[in-house]
């Protein structure tokens, strides 16, 4: 059962505890995040005054650890919104504990991600260059640019992800706000837009959340997939195949869901969310993740076969470079972290042991991260003339940025898990509402 | 003095709360308004409520974003030609796909929108009737009535299992 004995009342209690005033060790772990994100800005300054030189960026590996970096939070997003709209549209039920979190982290993702593309284009205040807008030098965007289409998408997904994280908290943050004093109270009071839980209140709700995950499902799926576009439109081996979309879409569900048990994991225990978020929760999430392994897997496999029955001597040497050379054994350990390790998922019991299930995301992490990284920088680095290959690097300020878009990510994450609840109130009172139908129905519940 | 008075009934269960809604339609009142702790679909059915008009906000933002975004990609290749890669000044696949982000885009925060408006949201003032257990564990159900059928109203709702009966002057 998902939360067996929990009653409506309980819920409100569980969640709303975790919303009391934070202690020291809670503001020295955002303190120190917030130092993380403070040398990330340094390095940022820096790089602004001297220049991308102080990158690793050299010819022909132009895009490395920030277009990295921005592909992978992309991805990280994605399984939020899987989560909160796809399953929901589906009727999941083992989705209502786990949701919020996800879609706080598709959010804060989506807002790291933003950053790496303004990062990487050295003068980043230029950045609305890539907007139509009136002009006086009597240019625009070229809309045929996947890189156009890129800032329209995650424009968007950022838009909507924030409209959809933003509603679905309003009964919630109500219910906070009943109980809350001070300046909580009036804090809650003014997100919670005057919500009082009346019929005509949910109807609308209802409606317009189911729209918007309706929406938001074509979207998450458009928005990888052009994310996928920036690179299989260029004719660079490696890169220009009809598969990227799929393959991209599947990865970041795989590394999303991962993200999400690497963050619930731990918080559940410092929250005391045991009751809300239970074994058979992550076993669910377990399951996806072992899913995704497979389809990425089988994406790895058919990558390697097309370039082989291409017959293009380019491409086959992209891929013999990608298996054995400078960054060969980044590409080892991208297949045992995302296509091995993750099969001990087939073991029921590893997915309902939360320290083996941790691990396991740590590396499924980790292998997500290497396999953008092998994409991008592995198939620039041995592109198709021999005489122009290089092997790229990383500067100290790629990697203190990098560091900090880590930071930047889980700073906010935490801050929002102590004071907006993280947990669906509302939702998992329906899960409870849906149990004991199911037991009264004497039919099969969660198992 | 008034002749019309507010009587709010609280319910543990969501059973209840739709059965008392119904055997109050049944008995000739009107039931002002309804809370439950979570959308109830049980709730809603009882009073017969209508689809929300929420779903033309998002089909009219939908459809002006895609509009809006064939006429933004194929209105400034054309007033600014550029031709790139051998393909053709307006390209319709490409254009596609910054239609379709701003379908979504539209479609979605005029969906909000609409949400905000019908849901009359933006004040603080508590709808009549309203108690903080509504947004705990309980269903509430609110009926104005005159004075006069007060005991009526609060005999029926006891009937269908309210925990609680209150009333005043509306």
């Amino acid at each position: 059962m998902a939360t067996p004995e929990l009653g409506y009342a309980d819920v409100n209690r569980l969640v709303l505890k975790t919303l009391t005033p934070p202690g020291r060790r809670y503001w020295l772990g955002v303190a120190c995040l917030a130092a993380v994100v403070g040398a990330g800005l340094t390095a940022w300054m820096y790089q602004v005054r001297v220049g991308l030189g102080v990158t690793g960026l050299r010819q022909p590996v132009m895009w490395a650890f920030y277009i990295t970096n921005f592909v992978f939070w992309v991805g990280i997003a994605h399984s939020g919104t899987l989560i909160s709209a796809i399953l929901f549209l589906f009727r999941t039920r083992w989705r209502t504990s786990v949701y919020r979190a996800a879609e706080t982290m598709t959010v804060f993702a989506v807002m790291t991600a933003g950053l790496f593309p303004l990062i990487h284009l050295g003068r980043s205040w230029f950045f609305y260059w890539l907007l139509p807008y009136p002009n006086e030098r009597g240019l625009q965007p070229d809309f045929r640019s996947p890189l156009v289409w890129d800032a329209f998408a995650v424009g968007t997904y950022f838009t909507v992800s924030w409209t959809f994280l933003l509603m679905g908290l309003i009964p919630d943050v109500a219910a906070a706000r009943d109980q809350a004093i001070g300046w909580r109270r009036r804090f809650y009071t003014v997100m919670s837009l005057g919500w009082r839980g009346t019929d005509e209140q949910w109807r609308h709700f209802s409606m317009a959340y189911l729209l918007l995950a309706g929406l938001a499902t074509p979207l998450v799926i458009s928005v990888h997939s052009v994310v996928s576009w920036d690179f299989a439109m260029a004719q660079v081996p490696g890169w220009h195949s009809t598969i990227f979309a799929p393959y991209f879409v599947a990865g970041a569900i795989f590394s999303g869901c991962a993200m999400v048990l690497t963050l619930l994991i731990p918080m559940r225990r410092m929250l005391g969310l045991e009751e809300a978020l239970t074994p058979w929760h992550f076993d669910n999430l377990a399951k996806v993740i072992l899913g995704m392994s497979l389809v990425v897997s089988y994406a790895y496999i058919s990558e390697a076969f097309m370039a082989w029955y291409s017959a293009s001597p380019f491409e086959m040497e992209t891929f013999h470079q990608r298996y054995w050379g400078p960054y060969g054994w980044l590409y080892w350990v991208m297949v045992a972290c995302n296509c091995v390790i993750p099969l001990l998922l087939f073991s029921p019991r590893i997915r309902r042991h939360l320290g083996a299930l941790f691990v396991i995301s740590i590396f499924v992490n980790i292998g997500m991260w290497v396999e953008r990284f092998v994409i991008i920088a592995g198939s620039l680095a041995t592109s198709t003339m021999p005489s122009q290959w290089g092997v790229y690097k990383p500067s100290p300020v790629e990697l203190t940025i990098t560091a900090a878009g880590f930071a930047w990510f889980l700073m906010w994450f935490i801050l929002f898990s102590r004071f907006l609840p993280i947990v669906s109130m509302t939702e998992v009172k329906e899960g409870i509402r849906w149990q004991r139908q199911a037991h009264h129905a004497g039919e099969e519940g969660a198992p | 003095m008034s002749d019309a008075a507010r009587v709010t009934a609280l319910f543990v269960a969501e059973e209840a709360c739709a059965g008392a809604i119904t055997a109050l339609r049944d008995a000739g009142f009107r039931v002002a308004r309804a809370f439950t702790p979570f959308a109830s679909e049980r709730v809603a059915e009882a009073l017969g409520v209508r689809r929300s008009p929420v779903r033309w906000w998002v089909l009219l933002g939908g459809l002006t974003g895609c509009a809006g975004g064939f006429a933004l990609t194929i209105g400034l290749s054309t007033l600014y030609p550029h031709r790139t890669a051998g393909m053709p000044i307006v390209s319709i696949p490409p254009f596609v796909i910054i239609a379709f982000e701003l379908t979504i885009l539209c479609g979605a925060l005029s969906g909000v929108l609409g949400f905000l408006v019908h849901g009359r949201f933006g004040r603080d003032a508590p709808a009549p009737g309203y108690r903080v257990e509504f947004t705990d564990d309980r269903f509430g159900v609110v009926v104005d009535c005159g004075t006069a059928e007060v005991v009526r109203v609060d005999e029926v709702l006891r009937a269908a299992g309210a925990t609680e009966v209150s009333h005043e002057a509306a």
